[in-house]
């Protein structure tokens, strides 16, 4: 299988003019320019087969939304090489253009007085897609995007739901191999989160089509995303699968234990640190090494009812992650 | 060239479901060529001729200016500036489009609109004044005009693009382009006709693109110029016409460029 998406060392500064206070400031600055580099990106290396649909994931201000930029060709690097199905994405290629999409949750494609509808004819046409084509994949999208009656309403009119899968059919018309995600469930209800991560699984399983994807919503990669790449201030910090994500940064298990007749949380401090003590119920988080000696101590010596070991949610890890890198 | 056309009814569309935006963009237009009628009228007064214009004439340069402000000053200028300083312009960036192509696209239904309610507007001042209108008899000069407004409408179009694309450096992205507006109305002739001013100020101003926009045009309507001063003045124009093109596409592909280097 090629690579879908393959960078190295990609770096991107943002080259920012500094701002002098006052009209003296600003006078000066007319003349003598003072910039500031901001590093967005810092040699980002990766690799993303075909079909893949991939979580990428970090704090705010990482630099997400800046990578995809850059792969999706608005934004050329400062360092560094990437290739998107084997184009150089800032080039700018037709072909290229043709069989990408860059969907960003806080910005929008559709015009906004208009019907949706009027949007899709006008990206047929830009796309070249012919009226069988065009029939085919719209009847498709308003099926798995239930979106019905809303393509006829103009757009200003529509909730942010309806929004948000209107320019989720706009941005897939052409059928693009290659989707860039940017916070695509952003500002929607439990249930319409629900239905976009439903329709983004089904689009990368009919057309293979691979996929990245940000997002602050650990369900929409816990349900999405066998394998995430992290970055933290520009820097890759963890490219793999999921499951290992949470092994490698999970030292921790939590271990809940129901006592007969209520014991004080304090006592129990050796064996783990407590985390939570209520209804005679305690939950501890207790190093992997450790887990086995505390579970055996806590039977020995309290009036155990109930005891059991889980991991640690991976929106926990992915959390802790972020807060100290 | 079927995305332009798809583009052109999209805005056509558009364009007359804002009916307030339109209402009030005629009656903005409507007030000023009244105005300036009356203003001219007033200064006529009952002479024969003022500054060499006869009554019908002046009747004439303002009603047309009515027609070529609509068909002329309609560039895509101020959502270009929007479009850059929102980001939304990130969106035809990512997709296999010529943004000029679109934006004529759009502008020529904005045009499409503007003529039509214009037409309608001359038409009802002109019954009101019953006629009184200078209207040349060679069809020449119909033809000459007609070639001078197109040529005017895509120098005016381009020059708007090019102050527009400034918007990727600048940050008060607006400002220059309503400093831009203010001057080439007045510089065109879309006041008063520039032969009111100063020789020497008149001959500057001849010696840039503006007065191609409004006042030129015009005088080939009121066959104020030799047919051969015409094509010369259509020579020039398409000179300019040129020029501005190429100016305007370097513009704006710097621009991209350094949206792309400083981030959208
Ligand atoms: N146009 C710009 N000019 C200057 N700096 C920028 C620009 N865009 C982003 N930055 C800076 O680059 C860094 C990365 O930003 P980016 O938008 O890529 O983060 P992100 O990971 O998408 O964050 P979020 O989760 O908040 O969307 C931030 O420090 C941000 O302030
Ligand atoms: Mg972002």
């Amino acid at each position: 299988m090629a690579a879908a998406i393959e960078t190295k060392g990609l770096t991107k500064d943002y080259r920012s003019p500094l701002k002098e206070p006052g009209l003296w400031g600003g006078v000066k600055s007319l003349f003598d320019r003072q910039y500031k580099d901001t590093r967005a990106v810092d040699g980002v290396s990766f690799q993303i087969e075909e079909g893949e649909l991939v979580g990428f994931l970090g704090a705010n201000g990482a630099g997400k939304t800046t990578t995809l930029k850059m792969l999706s060709g608005l934004l050329t690097p400062t360092a560094g090489s990437a290739t998107a199905l084997g184009h150089v994405p800032w080039k700018r290629e037709s072909d290229f253009q043709r069989s990408i999409s860059l969907v960003m949750g806080q910005r929008s494609q559709l015009w906004w007085e208009i019907p949706a509808y009027e949007t899709f004819k006008l990206n047929q046409a830009i796309y070249g897609l012919s009226e069988a084509d065009f029939r085919e994949h719209l009847d498709e999208l308003v099926e798995l995007l239930d979106l019905g009656e809303h393509l006829s309403v103009p757009v200003k009119k529509l909730s942010l739901g309806q929004r948000m899968r209107a320019e989720l059919a706009a941005a897939l018309l052409h059928r693009p191999r290659l989707l860039l995600l940017d916070e695509p469930t952003i500002g929607l209800d439990v249930i319409m989160q629900k239905k976009v991560r439903e329709f983004v699984k089904v689009y990368n399983k009919r057309y293979g089509a691979t996929i990245m994807l940000t997002s602050h919503n650990m369900t929409d990669v816990v349900e999405l995303c066998k394998r995430v790449i992290v970055i933290e201030k520009g820097r890759l910090l963890y490219d793999g699968p999921l499951d290992r994500l949470v092994e490698r940064y999970a030292d921790h298990k939590i271990l809940r234990a129901r006592f007969t007749t209520p014991v004080d949380p304090a006592d129990l401090k050796i064996l783990g640190a407590v985390i939570k003590y209520e209804d005679s119920t305690i939950t501890l988080e207790v190093p992997r090494a450790q887990m086995a000696a505390s579970a055996a101590a806590l039977l020995r010596s309290y009036p155990v009812a109930d005891l059991n070991v889980e991991e640690v949610a991976i929106d926990d890890i992915v959390r802790r992650l972020f807060t100290h890198g | 060239m079927k995305t332009y056309w798809v583009a052109y009814q999209i805005a056509l569309q558009e364009t007359l479901q804002r009916r307030s935006t339109l209402i009030m963009d005629r009656l903005g237009g409507f007030a000023v060529v009244v105005s300036l009628y009356s203003f001219w009228i007033a200064l006529i007064g009952n002479k024969a001729t003022f500054l060499g214009y006869t009554r019908a004439e002046m009747l004439t340069y303002v009603l047309a200016l009515n027609i070529l402000r609509s068909f002329v000053f309609t560039g895509r200028g101020w959502q270009l500036v929007g479009e850059i300083s929102t980001g939304k312009i990130s969106s035809y960036l990512v997709r296999p489009l010529s943004y000029q192509g679109y934006a004529l696209a759009l502008d020529l239904a904005q045009k499409t609109v503007h003529v039509a309610a214009a037409f309608f507007e001359v038409g009802l001042l002109a019954l009101l004044v019953r006629g009184g209108l200078f209207l040349p008899s060679d069809p020449a000069t119909w033809i000459l005009f007609g070639v001078a407004v197109l040529l005017s409408s895509l120098l005016f179009f381009f020059l708007e693009f090019m102050v527009s694309s400034l918007a990727f450096w600048t940050s008060e992205s607006g400002g220059p382009l309503f400093c831009f507006e203010l001057f080439l109305q007045f510089a065109a002739g879309a006041f008063f006709p520039l032969d009111v001013l100063p020789l020497a100020l008149r001959r500057a101003l001849e010696a840039t693109p503006f007065p191609y926009m409004v006042y030129f045009p015009v005088r080939i309507f009121l066959e104020k110029v030799s047919p051969v001063e015409a094509l010369r003045i259509l020579g020039m124009e398409a000179l300019w016409l040129a020029a501005v093109y190429a100016a305007a596409m370097t513009v704006w592909r710097r621009g991209v460029r350094s949206y792309a280097a400083e981030g959208g």
